[in-house]
C-alpha cells in the first residue's frame, strides 16, 4: 500500500507542509471581515493543490514532479508556541461539542453489529479532529524547521495611506514571531507583496497605480494585486461554500464570502497557485541545493566526519548550556535540520533521511536528546512515506515538537535527540520496507519522551498518536491499543479519549478482544466522568453494556448499570435511569451497604420523576414461580384452604362412587366428568361468578435489607360474554383492570375496581432481609365471561409498581398439581366464569385437633347454603371410617356420654340394626334433605381416635343443584381436618386356659398409661360376642384400689373368662339370654363411675366393626376369638386427690418386707409423700419388683390369698436384700427402691407382702385437703404376680 | 507490606464459579468490580495465549497498573470440547511482594488445581 494513502500518510502530507506567514494591515482585515472571514481564512481554502504539477529537481539533479501540495497560512501573531491552557480549553470544547451532538436516547450498538462494521463506522468521527487538535498543541517549536515559515506574505490594503511604507513597516515591526527574532531561523525569508483592493470602496484605478509603484519598489514578480468584494449588491449564493469546512463555529455558512463573486475566487486561486509554484517551491528547491552544498562541504566525506567527531568530543565539556546546546540558524546542525525538513516537505525523502541520520549522530553526541528524538520521528516518517525514493518528512515535525516540550535543562537536549529519533521512525515508516525500523524509532522516541516526565508529555502524546497510526496501518491493533493506553497522562480528558480509542482498537484487532473493549470503555467512561463529560461517560458505558450482557460477572454488570442509571438521572432522563437501575436491584451478591445504596438511589430517582412507575422487570422482590398455586372452585369446592392443597387424585378416589359421571360407567379415562359440563366449558377451567379464585405465590427478598411491599394484587382481565357461543370474545369488550388509574394512588384503583366486573384483594407485607413470604391473592369475578389472570402487581416502598406477567415460558412448571388438564399453560390461568350457583359451606364443630387414642366424641357437621337456591340429593363420604362415623339424625341433641349408657333392651335392639349399613361407604342423606337459605343442616357425627399418629380426615359432600337450568349439575364440598392422636392407654391381653376347667380361661390384662401427663380412670371391660362371660378374679377394690392410672403407670388385672357357647346354640337364644350374661365388668367403684356403657349400640359397635375390618377379620369371625373393649375416662383434675401445695415438706418413707403374713408386722414409721402421690408410690414398687428377673406360672388367686396358701409349706420365695429401707422423698418427687427376692420353685407368686409406711415430716397441715388429713400412714404392698417357670 | 490478591476460577463460557479475595491491604471500595473487570479483560489474553503454549501456568500475562494477572489453565482446554478452565489470578499491589512469593505461586496453583480436580 502506498504509505501516502494511509491515514498516517495523509496526516503527514496534510500537516507537514510549508508555512507561509501573513502580515496584513488592519484595513485589509476590515475588508475581509465583510465576508465574515479574516484574510488568512479567506485564502485558506485555496492553499490545497491536488494537481499542481510542478517540476522539481533533487540535489542530484534528478527531476520529479510534485502533484499534491499544500501551503499552511498563518498570520504572524499565530506563529508561536500555543498556550497550553488555551489549547486545553479548546480540546475540552471539542469534546463537549461532540458530546452535545451525541444522542443519548439511541440504543447502544450490539456487539455483533460492532464486529461486522468497519473501524471508521464504529469510532466517533470527532476522534480524528481531536487527535489533530492534540497534535497541534505542540506546533511552532524552535527545533522543528517545518513549522518555520518559508515565505512571508505582506498584505496592504489599497486604502492604506502610503502603502509602500506600510509594506516596509510590516516586516520591520517587533511583532514578528520569536522564531525570527531569537535566531532560531533565518530572518531572510522569501517575501511576497500583495495589495488588496476592495471593489466596494472605489475603482481599481487607484489600486493599479499603487501596484505599479510597488513593482518599482519591490521588484516585478514579487508584487500582486488582489481584488475582493466584487459583488457589491447581491449576496452570492453558493452550493458548496469553500470556507464552510474551515469554519467550525456556528456562524451561518451562507454569510461566509457573501461579497466574493466568482472572479474574486478565481483570482484568489490563481494567486495561491502562483505563489506556490512560482515562488515557494522554487525557493525551497533552491534552498535545499544551497544547504546541501554547505552540508556536503562541512560534513560529508570521511575527513569531515573524523573532524566532526573530534570536534564534538572536545566540545563535550564546554557545552553545558542550561537548556542544552542552542542551535542558531547559522549553525551547521540547524542547517542540516532545515535541509531535512525542506526535503521532507518536497517529498525528497531520501535526502531527508540521510540528513536526519547525519544530524541524529550530532545531537546524540551533543546530548541534545529532544532534538534527537525529533529527528528520529522524522526519519521514521521518511521511511513511511518514501514509497519510491520520496521519503516522508513528517516525522521530523513530531520530533521537533517533542524537543520543544522537553526543554527543561538537560531534558531539552534529550528532547532534541528524541525528535530526531521520532523523525527517523516516521521516515522509516514512509518507506515501506523498513516498517520495523520505523516502529523501533517511534517506540524509542516515545519511551524516552515518557521518561522525561511532564515536559515530554505532549511530545509523547503526539509521537504516540503517530505511532498508533503507524501500527494501525500494519493492522497491529492490539499494539496500537497498548500505545493509546500509554499515552494517557494526568489530564483525565485526554486519557478518556485515548482510552476510548484504545478500546476501539481492541475491537478491530484480530480476533476482536471484546472483553478488553468493554474494560477500556468503562475506564474511559470513568475518566470522562472525572472531567464532567457525563454524556460521553454514558456513551462509553452503554457501548460496554453489550459486551457484558449475558455474562455472570455480577460486580461488573452492577457497576456499569448503576453508574449509567445515575448519570441518566443527572440529565433528567429518568425512564432510562430507572431502566438501568432496575438491573442492579436484585444484587444479592453485594454487601449490605451496597444494597442499601442501590436501593436508596433507585428510590430517589423514582421519587424525582414524581410519578408512579410501572415496571415489568422489577426484580424486587423476586417471585418464586414454582410456588404459584391457583385454587379455584368449579364443581369442586373446598371448605378450607387446607382442603385445597390435597392432591386431586385423592379426592377423585374418594368421590368416585358419588359423582354421577364417574359412577355411571365411563368407557375410558379420556371422558372426564366434564361430560356434565357443556362442551363450551370443556376446554377451559371453570369458575363461578361471585366466588373467589385464589392464587398463592411466594415473594422472596433477595437482599439483606428489609423491603416494604404494599398493594400486592393480581392483574386480571375479564371479557364479558353476551353470547352462549362465546369462545372468542371480541376484544372490544375486554376490560383491562390494570389500565385503570395507572398512575393513581391505590385508593383510586380500588374505587375503579368497584365498578369493574371483578374485585381483587390487596395484601401488604414487609420482607425481612432474605425472607420469603407466601402471599394469598384473590380475584372475584362478578359477571360471566372469560377471566384471565395476567399477572401480579405490587408496590415497592410505596413508589414503584412492579408488574409480573405469568404468561411466560416458565409457566409449565407452576401449574398446581392435578388441577389442570392437557391445556397450554396459560389456560390454567384462564377461566370461564359461569353463572352463580349455590355453594355449600361446611364445618365440623368441636372436632379436636389433638386427641388421645381411643377418645370418643360426639361432634356435629354443619352444612350451610348461603344462596336462596336449594341444593338436594346430598351424599357424604369419609376417608377414615375408623375415625369418623356418621350418626343418626335423632341423636343430634343427645347428651354425651350418657347416650351411650346401657338402656333398656328394646332400645338397644333398635339401634343395633344400624350396623348393617356399615358396608356402605357412601352415606346418603335422607331424600328430602334440602339445604337452603339461613338454616343450616346439622348432622351428628361420632369421632373416635382409633390409633395414635397424625391423620388427615377427608370428608367430601356431594350435592346437586335444585335449579336444573344451571350449568353445573352438581358440586362437591371437600373438607379436610388434620388430627393428631396421642397414645393413651395401651392394653394387652394374655389368655391362658384354666387347667381345671375346659370352658374357663384366665385373662390377664396389662394396661399401660403411655401418656406423658394425663391420667385415666378405667371404667369397664366388656367382651364382644354372645358366648363369653367375664368376671373379675378379685374384687375391684383389692385388685385396683385407686381405679385411676396416672401417667406412666401400669395396671395388671386378672379376669376369668367363661365360654357359654356350648350351651347356647341358636341365635334366638342368644338374644334372650345374652343380657343375662356378665359381659361387662365394672372396673371402678359403683358410685363414682356411673352406669356401664353399652358396647352393642352405635357408635361403639360400629367402631368395633371398623377395628375388626382394619385387622382383617370378618364380622362374624372365628367363634373362638374374643374381643375386649376397655372403656376408660380421663381423670378430671379435681378427682386427683391431694394436689396440695407442693411446698409441703419432705416426707420420709420406709419400706419393709415380710415373708409371711405372720411376720408382717408393720415396721414402717416413714411418712408419706406429699399426697399427690397416693398411688404414685405403687408405680415405684411396681418397677422395683420387675427388676427381679422372674417368670411365669399359674397362681390364679388374688394377692392376700396367695400368701395364706404359701403358709403351708416352705415359702416359695423369700425376700432377700435389705429388709427395711428408709428414704426421704421431697415434694413432687419419686424414688425407686430396689427389692430383691429369691425364688425356689416354679409358680405364680404374688409379691405384695410388703408394707410401706409414710409420714409427713412437716406438720404444717393447714392447706391439706382430704387425702392428706393424716400425717402418717401405712400402705400394703401392691399385688404383683410373678410367674416362675421350671428351668428345663 | 500490604498486598491483595483475588482468586477466581472461571469455567467455560466465562462463568466465574469461584471467587475469593485475600490479602492484608485495606479493601478498596471498588475492589470487587475492579478485580472482576481486570480478570474478565484478561480472559481475552488467556484465550489467545492458552493455545500457543503447553504450559499450564501462565505467569503475568496481563497487567493493569500495578495489578498483575497470572493464570493457571487446566488441561481441559486442549480438548476440542472445552472443558472447565481453572484460572488462577494473583494480584499484587507491591511488586516485591510478588517476587518474594513467586516460588510459592506455582505450588499454590498446583494445590488449587489438585483440590479442584478432586472436587470435580
Amino acid at each position: 500500500m502506498d504509505p501516502a494513502n494511509t491515514l498516517l500518510g495523509k496526516m503527514l502530507l496534510d500537516e507537514i507542509t510549508p508555512v507561509v506567514m501573513v502580515l496584513s494591515t488592519p484595513l485589509v482585515e476590515e475588508a475581509c471581515l465583510k465576508n465574515g472571514l479574516s484574510f488568512v481564512e479567506m485564502l485558506r481554502p485555496f492553499c490545497v493543490f491536488n494537481n499542481i504539477d510542478v517540476p522539481v529537481r533533487t540535489v542530484s539533479d534528478q527531476p520529479y514532479r510534485l502533484q499534491k501540495f499544500k501551503l499552511r497560512l498563518f498570520s504572524a501573531s499565530d506563529i508561536r508556541e500555543p498556550n497550553m491552557e488555551v489549547a486545553k480549553e479548546r480540546l475540552k470544547q471539542v469534546i463537549t461539542q461532540a458530546g452535545e451532538k451525541d444522542d443519548l436516547c439511541s440504543d447502544p450498538p450490539q456487539t455483533s453489529k460492532l464486529l461486522t462494521s468497519s473501524g471508521s463506522e464504529i469510532q466517533p468521527s470527532w476522534f480524528e479532529f481531536f487527535n489533530k487538535e492534540l497534535i497541534q498543541t505542540v506546533s511552532f517549536s524552535d527545533h522543528e524547521a517545518f513549522d518555520h515559515p518559508v515565505a512571508c506574505l505582506l498584505v496592504v490594503s489599497s486604502k492604506d495611506e502610503q502603502p509602500i511604507n506600510r509594506f516596509v513597516d510590516l516586516f520591520n515591526t517587533n511583532k514578528l514571531p520569536s522564531l525570527l527574532n531569537d535566531g532560531a531561523m533565518d530572518p531572510k525569508i522569501l517575501k511576497h507583496y500583495l495589495l488588496v483592493h476592495d471593489n466596494q470602496d472605489s475603482t481599481q484605478a487607484k489600486a493599479a497605480k499603487i501596484l505599479t509603484e510597488m513593482r518599482n519598489t519591490f521588484g516585478l514578480s514579487d508584487c500582486q494585486l488582489l481584488c475582493i468584494n466584487s459583488s457589491p449588491t447581491e449576496l452570492v449564493e453558493r452550493q458548496d461554500n469553500p470556507w464552510a469546512p474551515f469554519k467550525s463555529d456556528d456562524s451561518p455558512s451562507q454569510r461566509l464570502g457573501c461579497f466574493l463573486n466568482t472572479d474574486d475566487v478565481n483570482e484568489m486561486k490563481d494567486l495561491m497557485q502562483d505563489l506556490s509554484s512560482k515562488h515557494i517551491i522554487p525557493c525551497m528547491e533552491q534552498k535545499i541545493r544551497v544547504l546541501n552544498q554547505q552540508v556536503s562541504a562541512t560534513r560529508k566525506g570521511f575527513r569531515n566526519q573524523i573532524k566532526n567527531l573530534w570536534w564534538r568530543k572536545g566540545k563535550e565539556d564546554a557545552a553545558d548550556f542550561p537548556n542544552g546546546p542552542m542551535y542558531t540558524f547559522s549553525s551547521i546542525e540547524s542547517q542540516i535540520r532545515v535541509l531535512g525538513d525542506y526535503a521532507f516537505m518536497l517529498r525528497d525523502y531520501e535526502i531527508a533521511l540521510s540528513n536526519y541520520r547525519l544530524i541524529s549522530t550530532d545531537y546524540k553526541l551533543d546530548k541534545a536528546w529532544k532534538r534527537y528524538a525529533g529527528v528520529q520521528v522524522f526519519i521514521a516518517h521518511s521511511y513511511f512515506v518514501g514509497d519510491d525514493l520520496v521519503v516522508n518528512i513528517m516525522p521530523r515535525n513530531e520530533t521537533t515538537h517533542r524537543i520543544k516540550l522537553s526543554c527543561g535543562k538537560k531534558a531539552h537536549g534529550v528532547m532534541i535527540s528524541l525528535c530526531i529519533k521520532e523523525m527517523m521512525g516516521l521516515t522509516f515508516f514512509m518507506s515501506d520496507q523498513s516498517r520495523k525500523e520505523a516502529e523501533y524509532c517511534m517506540e524509542n522516541a516515545f519511551n524516552t519522551y515518557l521518561k522525561m516526565g511532564s515536559s515530554g508529555q505532549q511530545n509523547a502524546t503526539r509521537c504516540g498518536l503517530w505511532w498508533v497510526e503507524m501500527l494501525k496501518t500494519g493492522d497491529q491493533y492490539k499494539e496500537a491499543a497498548t500505545v493509546y493506553f500509554r499515552i494517557c497522562d494526568e489530564e483525565p480528558l485526554h486519557s478518556a479519549v485515548m482510552l476510548e480509542q484504545a478500546s476501539y482498537c481492541y475491537l478491530l484487532s484480530k480476533p476482536p478482544m471484546l472483553r478488553k473493549l468493554g474494560f477500556h470503555l468503562v475506564i474511559s467512561g470513568d475518566q470522562y466522568k472525572k472531567c464532567g463529560q457525563i454524556k460521553h461517560a454514558i456513551r462509553t458505558y452503554r457501548s460496554a453494556i453489550s459486551v457484558f450482557e449475558g455474562t455472570t460477572w455480577d460486580h461488573i454488570k452492577d457497576h456499569v448499570h448503576f453508574h449509567i442509571g445515575k448519570w441518566y438521572a443527572i440529565f433528567g432522563m429518568y425512564d432510562r435511569a430507572v431502566k438501568h437501575m432496575l438491573e442492579v436491584l436484585a444484587c444479592s451478591h453485594q454487601p449490605k451497604t451496597t444494597q442499601e445504596l442501590f436501593l436508596r438511589d433507585f428510590l430517589q430517582i423514582v421519587e424525582k420523576t414524581g410519578e408512579t412507575f410501572e415496571l415489568v422487570k422489577l426484580q424486587l422482590p423476586k417471585l418464586n414461580l414454582s410456588s404459584l398455586k391457583v385454587v379455584f372452585e368449579d364443581h369442586r369446592t373446598y371448605a378450607s384452604p387446607a382442603a385445597a392443597t390435597v392432591r386431586e387424585s385423592l379426592w377423585r378416589s374418594l368421590e368416585e362412587d358419588m359423582t354421577p359421571s364417574l359412577s355411571t360407567g365411563r368407557t375410558n379415562w379420556l371422558e372426564l366428568q366434564s361430560t356434565l359440563i357443556s362442551k363450551n366449558y370443556r376446554e377451559s377451567t371453570v369458575c363461578i361468578a361471585g366466588e373467589e379464585v385464589k392464587v398463592a405465590i411466594e415473594f422472596k427478598n433477595p437482599l439483606q435489607i428489609p423491603i416494604a411491599i404494599s398493594s400486592v394484587s393480581l392483574m386480571c382481565e375479564l371479557s364479558a360474554v353476551s353470547d352462549e357461543n362465546k369462545s372468542d370474545a371480541s376484544s372490544s369488550t375486554v376490560e383491562l383492570q390494570n389500565d385503570d388509574g395507572l398512575n393513581n394512588s391505590t385508593i383510586n384503583r380500588d374505587m375503579s375496581s368497584e365498578n369493574s366486573s371483578f374485585t381483587l384483594s390487596e395484601v401488604d407485607l414487609s420482607l425481612e432481609g432474605g425472607g420469603t413470604s407466601l402471599v394469598q391473592l384473590t380475584v372475584t369475578p362478578k359477571v360471566e365471561g372469560i377471566l384471565q389472570i395476567i399477572g401480579v402487581r405490587w408496590k415497592l416502598s410505596g413508589s414503584v409498581v412492579g408488574l409480573y406477567n405469568f404468561d411466560s415460558n416458565q409457566m409449565k412448571k407452576k401449574i398446581p398439581k392435578g388441577r389442570w388438564k392437557a391445556h397450554s399453560p396459560s389456560d390454567s390461568l384462564k377461566f370461564i366464569v359461569i353463572k352463580s350457583v349455590p355453594r355449600l359451606e361446611g364445618s365440623i364443630h368441636s372436632l379436636p385437633e389433638k386427641a388421645y387414642a381411643g377418645d370418643v366424641r360426639h361432634i356435629v357437621l354443619e352444612l350451610r347454603n348461603q344462596s336462596e337456591s336449594p341444593v338436594q340429593n346430598l351424599k357424604m363420604k369419609i376417608s377414615h371410617p375408623r375415625f369418623l362415623k356418621i350418626g343418626n339424625h335423632e341423636n343430634l341433641r343427645a347428651e354425651f356420654p350418657s347416650c351411650l349408657e346401657k338402656k333398656t333392651v328394646s332400645e338397644q335392639s333398635g339401634v343395633h340394626a344400624s350396623s348393617n349399613n356399615l358396608s356402605q361407604t357412601v352415606f346418603l342423606f335422607p331424600k328430602d334433605t334440602l339445604v337452603q337459605g339461613e338454616t343450616p343442616l346439622l348432622w351428628p357425627l361420632w369421632f373416635r381416635a382409633a390409633v395414635p399418629g397424625s391423620f388427615s380426615l377427608y370428608i367430601t359432600v356431594y350435592y346437586e343443584m335444585g335449579d336444573i337450568s344451571s350449568v353445573l349439575k352438581y358440586r362437591t364440598l371437600r373438607m379436610r381436618y388434620d388430627l393428631q392422636v396421642l397414645p393413651s392407654l395401651e392394653v394387652s391381653f394374655q389368655i391362658s386356659p384354666c387347667p381345671s376347667r375346659l370352658q374357663e380361661f384366665l385373662v390377664r390384662m396389662d394396661v399401660v398409661n403411655s401418656t406423658s401427663s394425663h391420667g385415666f380412670q378405667v371404667h369397664q371391660l366388656s367382651t364382644v360376642g354372645h358366648q363369653w362371660e367375664i368376671s373379675l378374679l378379685q374384687p375391684v377394690n383389692t385388685a385396683f384400689p385407686s381405679q385411676s392410672l396416672m401417667a406412666g403407670q401400669t395396671l395388671t388385672c386378672f379376669f376369668m373368662l367363661k365360654s357359654c357357647r356350648k350351651s347356647l346354640t341358636s341365635k334366638d337364644e342368644i338374644s334372650t339370654i345374652c343380657p343375662l350374661l356378665e359381659r361387662d365388668v365394672r372396673l371402678g367403684s359403683e358410685g363414682s363411675n356411673g352406669p356401664l356403657f353399652d358396647i352393642r349400640s352405635s357408635p361403639l359397635a360400629d367402631f368395633h366393626h371398623y377395628e375388626r375390618l382394619q385387622q382383617g377379620m370378618s364380622q362374624q369371625g372365628d367363634p373362638n376369638a374374643v374381643d375386649f373393649i376397655l372403656i376408660s375416662r380421663p381423670l378430671e383434675s379435681n378427682i386427683t386427690p391431694g394436689a396440695s401445695d407442693p411446698s409441703h415438706g419432705v416426707a420420709s418413707v420406709r419400706i419393709g418386707t415380710f415373708d409371711s403374713v405372720n411376720s408382717a408386722d408393720h415396721l414402717n414409721d416413714g411418712t408419706a409423700v406429699s399426697s399427690a402421690y397416693p398411688s404414685g408410690d405403687q408405680a415405684g414398687w411396681h418397677d422395683a419388683s420387675i427388676v427381679d428377673e422372674i417368670k411365669v406360672t399359674s397362681d390364679v388367686h388374688g394377692a392376700r390369698v396367695g400368701k395364706s396358701l404359701s403358709l403351708d409349706s416352705v415359702p416359695p420365695f423369700i425376700w432377700s436384700g435389705t429388709s427395711s429401707t428408709r428414704i426421704k422423698l421431697g415434694p413432687m418427687s419419686a424414688s425407686e427402691i430396689p427389692l430383691q427376692i429369691c425364688v425356689f420353685s416354679p409358680g405364680i407368686y404374688n409379691l405384695s407382702n410388703y408394707a410401706l409406711h409414710w409420714r409427713l415430716l412437716t406438720s404444717d397441715d393447714s392447706g391439706d385437703q382430704e387425702g392428706t388429713s393424716q400425717s402418717s400412714g401405712t400402705c400394703q404392698g401392691y399385688p404383683y404376680y410373678l410367674i416362675v417357670l421350671q428351668l428345663t | 507490606m500490604a498486598s491483595t490478591a483475588c482468586f477466581i476460577i472461571v469455567s467455560r463460557n466465562d462463568i466465574p464459579i469461584y471467587e475469593a479475595e485475600v490479602g492484608s491491604a485495606a479493601k478498596r471500595e471498588d475492589a470487587a468490580q475492579l478485580h472482576q473487570f481486570i480478570l474478565h479483560a484478561a480472559l481475552d489474553v488467556v484465550q489467545d495465549l492458552a493455545w500457543t503454549t503447553s504450559a499450564m501456568f501462565l505467569k503475568a500475562i496481563d497487567r493493569f497498573n500495578d495489578l498483575v494477572v497470572s493464570v493457571y489453565v487446566t488441561a481441559g482446554h486442549i480438548l476440542s470440547t472445552c472443558e472447565l478452565i481453572c484460572r488462577w489470578h494473583k494480584i499484587c499491589i507491591v511488586p516485591c511482594y510478588f517476587c518474594h512469593r513467586r516460588k510459592s505461586n506455582d505450588t499454590f496453583l498446583c494445590i488449587q488445581y489438585g483440590l479442584y480436580a478432586s472436587v470435580r
